[in-house]
């Protein structure tokens, strides 16, 4: 790896993070870090019922309490509007209810009060000492608790094609079997926080945000402003896996309780709220019947989805998403239902979708080859789909059959011996298990700035934000690429409103949506200095503008060369400057990411220990535009799969619907001890080029994806015990343990 | 908005030395220990031309007021006398009074290592652990282990190696990092480090690039001395 990396090689190759040294040193600001003159504190006070009312707040020892400004609630809070919530309008929002609408009570963790006070010690002081009454009401806590109450509501994303039920029975093999999964929380390290400034009408937020500009829609319909009024800045995020895609109450109630008391407020979410009111994978039941015909060929799929969902916003977790287009099967019906408990809204977190759906499909399919009597690899070779079947389209580029092999290869899955139980390594028992991966490639509209300055340096805006998966670096790369600048020369800019318009830094498609729009910008910027190279005042004033080469900071004609920035000297010139806006991905083909999960488990009977000590991923994800943070971003994606596969459940209390693990200890994450010893990733690296002209297709989700089906595949080859439900505790596996038994 | 006069609070300005922001500078004098209790006069000057909102080195020299005790922090080598309510946090102390907002809040639970500084030496959550039981102590955080554009090894490593995403935990898992491998009693092996590492979460799931860095700092911070 090299520090300077010039010109065409930028793209494809290596270089550390531009960001690097801040994040090293403490430097990068993070929302929370910003302390405007005269900043008060907000700290929320929360429901502790999961249904009911508010029927009463005493206040009056908080009041009394040092330092107190004010106290918003129900009663003593503005007027304002709901946002219409609509991605297209560039307004969504996930959960539609304003903070303090009403006095009613749709989950725990809602906000019930906000206290601001002159110091965030006198703010949580005061705030502990809020008393709220409550008239609760029975609560529906869980999935069968919603089902039974009040059924299912339809969701989207449904698809049919053939007729599944018809070729399911007298199939020569056929399963049919129930996945469910639990509530995952994102978790993201830094909590969700906002501080918020007014000067007169006009709005500043700094905002942990995967996306400034669907928050500025936001907040300019919820306070009825202009969003030219409102800046929205979130430089740096400490990440968000989907949970800061959408703004949630706390930044409704930070920046209206600044308006109130005319003074900046800053507002962190605490982390036991972080599993409330900010978003969560919901919970999941799939029903999955499959059938093959003697050759293990699939002839029927049908998967069947029901998520939970708030009872004030319907979100459908699309987990039957991948299930319409990665094998080939003639007759398919996807379906997607939802049912409300009293849960705060779920959104999409890292894969969603997919995530659980994967866990259920590939699982699902492994079940199905050994029903079957085909190895689970051959299984997918026999039956992978060619060309999307559901949307009947070609795949733009699709390597999933090099991908499967080549980790298979390396894994060294054919010396597998396929007998449950049967490969030991003294105390434990060693399963190998695998499982497809796949993500939806998307690209959507995107503006970019570029500015080629007098003093050498590039400048580059964008209203999108780098979640630390590395987008400031490769723009960086695909400027240097353009124009022969080194990468130490190029400021890059995100997260802030008022750059030109990007994208969300979700579903995988912010690589894919801005590098094109950053080197269109580019081009533009060199077209404009080519102009004033060709003016009558410029090195080259009787040449034709297209007859100019850029090179390397060198603008070239009949080979004599200019420095660009004397071109831009000798006008007295700042700089050249580009402006693009590029379109979103056209619908000629199917464009998805593939990939294979290799894994194995070792379990030890006698204290089941379960561990996962090896992972062979092989991913397909068009070309890769930096190797070092595409690794990372799928190394860090099989850890959250081994999150997921092993330890990650919000749990809630079935009888008042209160999460009771909604803490950084008792909702287990991976931590350095869990990370397998072995982890490789192979990087297939074809450039897409139907998709964009860099070919990359984006990265950050489809790691996740197939995981825990690869896990609970290894530890059913290692104990012969099928787990259905997420996540594989350790306990699942102290009886009924079929290697055991035969052992 | 006053707080815009920070600088570098809006994106990214990549190795470039030539304007760093009053802000990071004000980090790294007391980082290098030049600016000790008392600024140096064109400091001092420079201060009060710039907007109210620029972090001032807070010296409570009054009495405390009623309900506050006084208490004296060496913080990066820069001794701060502050007044501070006995409910008050040595992390935000650090954060909100002193503006060190390099050390970062994760849970205030004790959870996730986020917070994670030197207390004489020691590494401990700082979110924890209240600001009047620091009275006296030296106290190092992330700003305090780099001088300028002269980083740590451990610093150093952790860029080198992409040992992060997103950023967040990163000065806790540094501070961790550097305190295991000035411990003896923590083996050098990778399984040793894991464990040793395991109070700090990464989310993001850098742990294998984490454990590169750290291992590799071993080697330079050996070199060095």
């Amino acid at each position: 790896m090299s520090d300077s990396i010039i010109g065409a090689g930028a793209i494809g190759s290596g270089p550390k993070r531009i960001d690097g040294q801040r994040k090293v040193t403490g430097a990068a600001p993070y929302a929370a870090d910003h302390h405007p003159d005269n900043v008060a504190y907000g700290y929320g006070v929360f429901s502790t019922i999961a249904s009911g009312t508010v029927a009463g707040l005493d206040l009056d020892a908080a009041r009394q309490s040092p330092g107190v400004i004010d106290i918003f609630h129900h009663e003593h809070f503005p007027e304002l509007h709901r946002s219409p919530s609509s991605m297209a309008q560039g307004n969504k929002v996930e959960e539609t209810r304003l903070p303090f609408e009403d006095n009613k009570v749709y989950y725990e963790g809602q906000f019930v009060a906000l206290v601001v006070a002159d110091t965030f010690e006198n703010a949580r002081a005061a705030a502990r000492k809020v008393g709220v009454n409550y008239k609760s009401d029975q609560a529906i806590a869980n999935l069968d608790q919603g089902v039974t109450a009040h059924g299912t509501q339809k969701g989207q994303g449904n698809h049919e094609r053939g007729d599944a039920a018809g070729n399911f029975d007298g199939a020569a093999h056929s399963i049919d079997v129930t996945y469910t999964t639990p509530v995952e929380t994102h978790n993201p390290m830094e909590m969700h926080a906002s501080v918020a400034s007014w000067e007169g009408d006009r709005l500043t937020i700094f905002e942990s945000s995967q996306g400034v500009v669907q928050q500025q829609g936001a907040l300019a319909k919820i306070f009825g402003i202009p969003p030219e009024h409102i800046r929205v800045e979130s430089p740096f995020i400490g990440s968000g896996f989907g949970a800061k895609l959408w703004m949630w109450p706390h930044a409704v109630a930070a920046s209206a309780a600044a308006r109130e008391i005319g003074r900046p407020v800053q507002l962190v979410v605490p982390r036991q709220q972080m599993f409330t009111t900010t978003g969560h994978r919901p919970e999941t039941c799939q029903r999955m019947r499959l059938a093959t015909d003697e050759n293990g060929k699939l002839v029927s799929l049908r998967h069947e989805s029901i998520n939970t969902t708030s009872f004030t916003d319907q979100y459908v977790e699309t987990c039957g998403s991948v299930t319409k287009s990665l094998y080939s099967c003639p007759n398919l019906t996807v379906s997607h239902e939802t049912t409300q408990v009293n849960r705060g809204t779920p959104t999409s977190m890292r894969a969603p979708g997919a995530a659980p759906g994967l866990f259920a499909l590939e699982s699902a399919i492994d079940e199905m080859a050994l029903e079957a009597g085909v190895d689970p690899l051959e299984f997918r070779m026999n039956n992978y789909a060619e060309r999307d079947e559901s949307l009947d389209l070609d795949f733009s580029s699709n390597h999933i059959r090099e991908a499967t092999e080549r980790a298979a290869e390396k894994f060294g899955w054919h010396d597998r011996n396929p007998d449950v139980g049967s490969m030991r390594d003294g105390h434990e028992i060693i399963g190998y298990g695998m499982a497809a991966c796949n993500w939806e490639a998307l690209k959507r509209e995107c503006e970019a700035r570029v500015s080629l300055r007098a003093d050498g340096t590039a400048y580059v805006t964008c209203a999108t934000q780098d979640i630390g998966t590395g987008t400031y670096t490769i723009i960086a790369q695909t400027v240097s690429d353009l124009t022969g600048l080194p990468i130490e020369k190029i400021t890059v800019r995100l997260g802030d409103t008022s750059y030109p318009k990007g994208p969300i830094s979700g579903g995988s498609w912010t690589t894919a949506t801005t590098l094109p729009a950053v080197a269109a910008a580019t081009r533009k910027a060199i077209e404009e200095l080519k102009g004033y190279a060709t003016s009558g005042k410029g090195d080259f004033a009787d040449a034709a503008s297209d007859s100019l080469t850029f090179e390397n900071g060198q603008l070239t004609h009949d080979g004599q060369s200019v420095d660009y920035v004397d071109v831009l000297k000798g006008q007295k010139l700042a700089s050249a400057d580009g402006h693009a806006h590029t379109q979103g991905a056209d619908s000629q083909y199917s464009y998805r990411s593939f990939g294979a999960h290799f894994v194995e488990v070792r379990w030890d009977p006698g204290i089941s220990n379960l561990r996962v000590s090896r992972v062979v991923s092989a991913i397909d994800v068009g070309r890769v535009i930096n190797s070092m943070t595409a690794r990372n971003q799928v190394e860090g994606a099989i850890v959250m799969g081994l999150g997921m596969a092993h330890f990650e459940a919000t749990e809630y209390d079935a009888r008042n619907g209160r999460p009771v693990n909604n803490n950084y200890a008792e909702y287990v994450v991976p931590v350095h001890a869990d990370q397998p010893p072995e982890v490789d990733v192979i990087l297939l690296d074809y450039p897409d080029l139907e998709f964009n002209e860099f070919g990359a297709r984006g990265i950050g989700e489809i790691g996740i994806t197939g995981m825990a089906a690869a896990v609970a595949n290894a530890v059913y080859h290692a104990t012969g015990k099928r787990i259905r439900d997420l996540p594989i505790f350790k306990e699942k596996l102290m009886e009924n343990i079929p290697a055991v038994q035969s052992a | 908005m006053s707080d815009h006069h920070k600088g570098d609070g809006s994106g990214v300005e990549t190795f470039d030395a030539r304007s760093p922001s009053r802000r990071r500078f004000l980090k790294s004098m007391g980082a290098s220990g030049l600016a000790a209790a008392t600024a140096p006069a064109w400091a001092q000057i420079a201060q009060a031309g710039q907007s109210q909102a620029e972090p001032v080195e807070p010296r409570d020299d009054g009495a405390p007021a009623e309900g506050e005790q006084q208490i004296r922090l060496t913080v990066n080598g820069v001794e701060h006398t502050l007044n501070v309510t006995p409910n008050a946090v040595l992390l935000d102390v650090l954060r909100d009074r002193l503006e060190l907002t390099g050390t970062k809040k994760g849970c205030d639970q004790g959870q996730c290592g986020a917070c994670t500084l030197l207390v004489n030496d020691t590494a401990i959550n700082s979110c924890l652990s209240l600001a009047v039981s620091h009275d006296g102590d030296e106290i190092t955080t992330i700003e305090g282990l780099s001088n300028g554009d002269d980083l740590h090894p451990v610093q150093a490593a952790f860029w080198e190696h992409d040992a992060y995403q997103c950023g967040y935990c990163t000065s806790g898992q540094i501070m961790s990092a550097v305190a295991i491998l000035n411990d003896d009693n923590i083996g050098s092996d990778d399984a040793s480090v894991r464990e040793a590492m395991s109070g700090n979460i990464c989310r993001c799931g850098a742990y294998k690039n984490i454990l590169a860095a750290v291992q590799d700092a071993r080697g330079r911070m050996k070199g060095a001395s």
